[in-house]
C-alpha cells in the first residue's frame, strides 16, 4: 500500500512539473493570441487586463493583413525561406556527402567547426559582410539576406545530413556504382532517396531559420520591403504599432506550427531505421 | 586465350594491414574461383579492390584483357553480391533487379523480359512486388543473385553470399549457385572462409593468407598436398597433422584418414572424445606434446594410448615449407 501511494505521489510531481513547464512555455504564445484578438481597450490600454478575455474581434488582424507593408513583406520573407531552404539542399547535399565519406571523427570535427558562426552574434558578422555585398551590388538584394541566412542554416542541414549520410551502410552506396552507378547517379537515384526525411527535415529547418531571423534581414536587406520579422521589429519601435506588430507576430507563427508539426513526424526518424534494414 | 581476370604485381595496404602483397594470379574464362582465407584478413578488401571500390598501391588489374586499374567501378563491367545483399532499402524487388539496365539506358520494354527471365532463374517470380524488407534471408541472396545475372557482366564477384544463410538453406543455396554458374558460363569470383563452399563450388581454389596466395589449385589438390604447413593446418575438416622427424629440424604432415590405427611406429593418448555420427573424433597427445586428429568407430576411454601407423604423409622443411617427394607408407619408428 504505502508503495503504491509513493509512486501516485510521484506521478503527481510528475505532472505537476509538466504542467509548470507547458504552462512557462505557452504563456507567451497566449498573451500573443489575446493581444492579437482581443480589443486595445481590454490589452495595452487597460491597467490590468484580464487573462480570459472578454471579447474577441478580428479587426487588428485584419488592420495587419490589410496594412501597407504586410503583402510585400510576407512574400519576400517567404522568397528568401525558400532561398535559404533550396540553398541549404543544394550545398549541404554535397558537402555532407563529402563529409561522411572521411571517416566518423574528422567527419566530425569538420562539421563542428562549421558551427563557428552560429557561436558568433550575428550582428558581428552582418557588419562586415555589408562591404563585400555593396561591393558586389548583392546589398540590399533578397540574395543578401539568403546568402548571410545560409551562414546559420547550412551547418545545422550539414550536420543533419551527414548523421544521415552515415547512417546508411556503405555497400549500399558501392553496389550502385557495381552496378553501374557513376557518383552523382549513386548519391542522387540511391542515397538521397534513403535519407529523404533527413533531407525534408533539413530543409524545413532552414526555412523556419530564415523565416525568424530578422538581424541579417535588417542590416543587408533594403527595408522597402522588409522581411516579416523585420517589419514587426519597425512596429514595435519608434512611431510603430504594437498591437499590429502582435498581429503580425501571429501570423508570422502560423507557418512555423505547421512545420514543426510535419518536422515532429519526420524527426521521429522511424522511416528512415525502417528502411534500411534489409 | 586472354584471361578473364589477370591480377600482375598487385599490392595493396592499409597502415600495418595487408591486403595484396605483389599478388599475380589469372582465372580463366568460365572459371569458378575460389578465394579460401581466414575470417578478418582482408579477404573482402581484396574483392573490393578487384571491383574498383578499393584502389590499389601498385600493380595492374586486367578483367577481359583491359586494364581496369584506374577504372571506376561503374566502368569495369562487373557484377557484385556484397555479404549483407546491399539490396536497394527503397525499392521494389523488381526495381532492384532492374537498376543495373537502368544504369545502362535500356527501354522500359527491354528491360522487362529480362528482369522477368532473372527472376524466374532464380525463382523469385512471385515476389517481385515485394520490398526487401518483406521478404526472407534466402529470397534476398536470390534477389542480390538476380540482379547480378540479369545484364552480362565480364566478371562476377561474390563476398560470402552464404554466410547470412541459415544451414538448411544453404546447402541448397551451393548447389543452386553452382548451377547458375555452369549455365551461364561466366566467371565467378568468390570469397569465403567456408572450405566446405570452397570444395563444393570451386574449379580452383586460392588460399588467401596475409595477402599472399599461400597455394592456388583444385581444392582437393590442396587438401592432399598442401604446399605449406600453415595450409594444411587451415585447410581441412580436421587441420592436418604434423609430427617432428626423427632426426633434423623437418616434420612429416598427415590427413587423419591417412591413419591406420591399431598398430605401427606412432602413438598418442587420448584427451577428448566426440561422437559426430557414426565415428567417433579423438583429439590425442602425442609423446612430444604435438596433437593428433583421429577417427575411430569404437568410443575409446579417455587416457588410453593409441597406436597408429601411416598409409602415406608430406614431409615439411624447418620453415614450414612442403618438401617435393614426400614420403609414403610407414616411417621408422622414433
Amino acid at each position: 500500500m504505502t508503495k503504491r501511494r509513493k509512486i501516485t505521489a510521484s506521478r503527481v510531481g510528475l505532472y505537476l512539473a509538466v504542467i509548470v513547464t507547458s504552462v512557462f512555455v505557452a504563456f507567451p504564445i497566449y498573451i500573443i493570441f489575446l493581444l492579437a484578438l482581443v480589443p486595445t481597450k481590454y490589452t495595452i490600454y487597460s491597467a490590468r487586463p484580464p487573462l480570459i478575455p472578454p471579447t474577441i474581434s478580428f479587426v487588428e488582424l485584419q488592420a495587419a493583413i490589410s496594412s501597407p507593408g504586410f503583402a510585400g513583406a510576407v512574400s519576400l520573407s517567404l522568397e528568401v525561406a525558400f532561398m535559404v531552404g533550396g540553398l541549404a539542399l543544394a550545398i549541404g547535399i554535397p558537402t555532407a556527402y563529402g563529409l561522411s565519406r572521411l571517416g566518423s571523427r574528422l567527419a566530425y570535427g569538420l562539421t563542428t567547426v562549421l558551427f563557428v558562426v552560429n557561436m558568433m552574434p550575428s550582428i558581428t558578422i552582418a557588419i562586415p559582410l555589408t562591404v563585400p555585398f555593396i561591393k558586389y551590388g548583392l546589398y540590399g538584394s533578397p540574395i543578401s539576406i539568403a546568402l548571410a541566412q545560409e551562414l546559420l542554416a547550412l551547418p545545422i542541414t550539414t550536420f543533419l545530413l551527414v548523421g544521415a549520410f552515415q547512417s546508411l551502410p556503405r555497400e549500399i552506396e558501392q553496389q550502385a556504382r557495381v552496378d553501374g552507378a557513376n557518383r552523382a547517379t549513386a548519391i542522387y537515384r540511391i542515397l538521397v532517396p534513403l535519407i529523404a526525411p533527413a533531407i525534408v527535415a533539413s530543409f524545413l529547418l532552414a526555412w523556419m531559420l530564415s523565416w525568424d531571423e530578422s538581424t541579417f534581414a535588417l542590416i543587408l536587406g533594403n527595408l522597402n520591403p522588409p522581411t516579416l520579422p523585420v517589419l514587426i521589429f519597425l512596429s514595435v519601435t519608434g512611431r510603430g504599432n504594437p498591437t499590429l506588430a502582435v498581429a503580425f507576430s501571429l501570423i508570422a507563427t502560423i507557418p512555423v506550427v505547421i512545420l514543426t508539426v510535419l518536422l515532429q513526424k519526420y524527426l521521429r526518424g522511424e522511416d528512415l531505421a525502417s528502411g534500411i534494414r534489409g | 586465350m586472354t584471361a578473364q581476370l589477370e591480377l600482375d604485381h598487385v599490392s595493396k595496404h592499409f597502415g600495418d594491414r595487408v591486403i595484396a602483397e605483389d599478388v599475380s594470379l589469372a582465372v580463366d574464362p568460365g572459371e569458378f574461383f575460389v578465394i579460401l582465407g581466414p575470417s578478418g584478413e582482408g579477404k573482402s578488401t581484396f574483392l573490393r579492390m578487384i571491383a574498383g571500390i578499393e584502389t590499389v598501391d601498385s600493380g595492374e588489374i586486367r578483367i577481359a584483357g583491359t586494364d581496369v586499374t584506374e577504372l571506376p567501378p561503374n566502368k569495369r563491367r562487373i557484377a557484385m553480391v556484397f555479404q549483407n545483399y546491399a539490396l536497394y532499402p527503397n525499392m521494389s524487388v523488381y526495381k532492384n533487379i532492374a537498376f543495373p539496365l537502368k544504369m545502362q539506358f535500356f527501354s522500359r520494354d527491354e528491360i522487362e523480359p529480362k528482369v522477368r527471365d532473372a527472376a524466374r532463374t532464380l525463382g523469385i517470380t512471385e515476389i517481385l512486388d515485394r520490398r526487401p524488407n518483406q521478404i526472407s534471408g534466402g529470397q534476398q541472396q536470390r534477389v542480390a543473385l538476380a540482379r547480378a545475372i540479369v545484364r552480362s557482366p565480364s566478371l562476377f564477384l561474390l563476398d560470402e553470399p552464404l554466410s547470412n544463410l541459415d544451414a538448411r538453406v544453404r546447402f541448397s543455396a551451393r548447389a543452386e549457385l553452382k548451377k547458375i554458374q555452369r549455365d551461364l558460363g561466366q566467371t565467378f569470383i568468390y570469397v569465403t572462409h567456408d572450405q566446405k563452399e570452397a570444395e563444393s563450388l570451386s574449379d580452383r581454389t586460392g588460399v588467401l593468407h596475409l595477402g599472399r596466395f599461400e597455394q592456388i589449385g583444385p581444392f582437393h589438390d590442396i587438401y592432399e598436398t598442401p604446399t605449406s604447413h600453415w595450409v594444411g593446418d587451415f585447410v581441412g575438416d580436421f587441420p592436418m597433422n604434423f609430427l617432428p622427424e626423427p632426426s633434423g629440424p623437418n616434420e612429416i604432415g598427415f590427413r587423419t584418414e591417412w591413419i591406420d590405427i591399431g598398430s605401427g611406429p606412432y602413438s598418442a593418448v587420448v584427451e577428448v572424445a566426440e561422437r559426430q555420427g557414426d565415428l567417433v573424433s579423438l583429439l590425442c597427445r602425442a609423446p612430444g606434446g604435438q596433437r593428433v586428429f583421429l577417427t575411430t568407430l569404437q568410443m575409446p576411454t579417455i587416457g588410453e594410448t593409441i597406436h597408429f601407423g601411416l598409409r602415406q604423409s608430406l614431409r615439411f622443411d624447418a620453415k614450414g615449407q612442403r618438401i617435393e617427394g614426400g614420403t609414403t607408407g610407414a616411417l621408422p619408428a622414433h
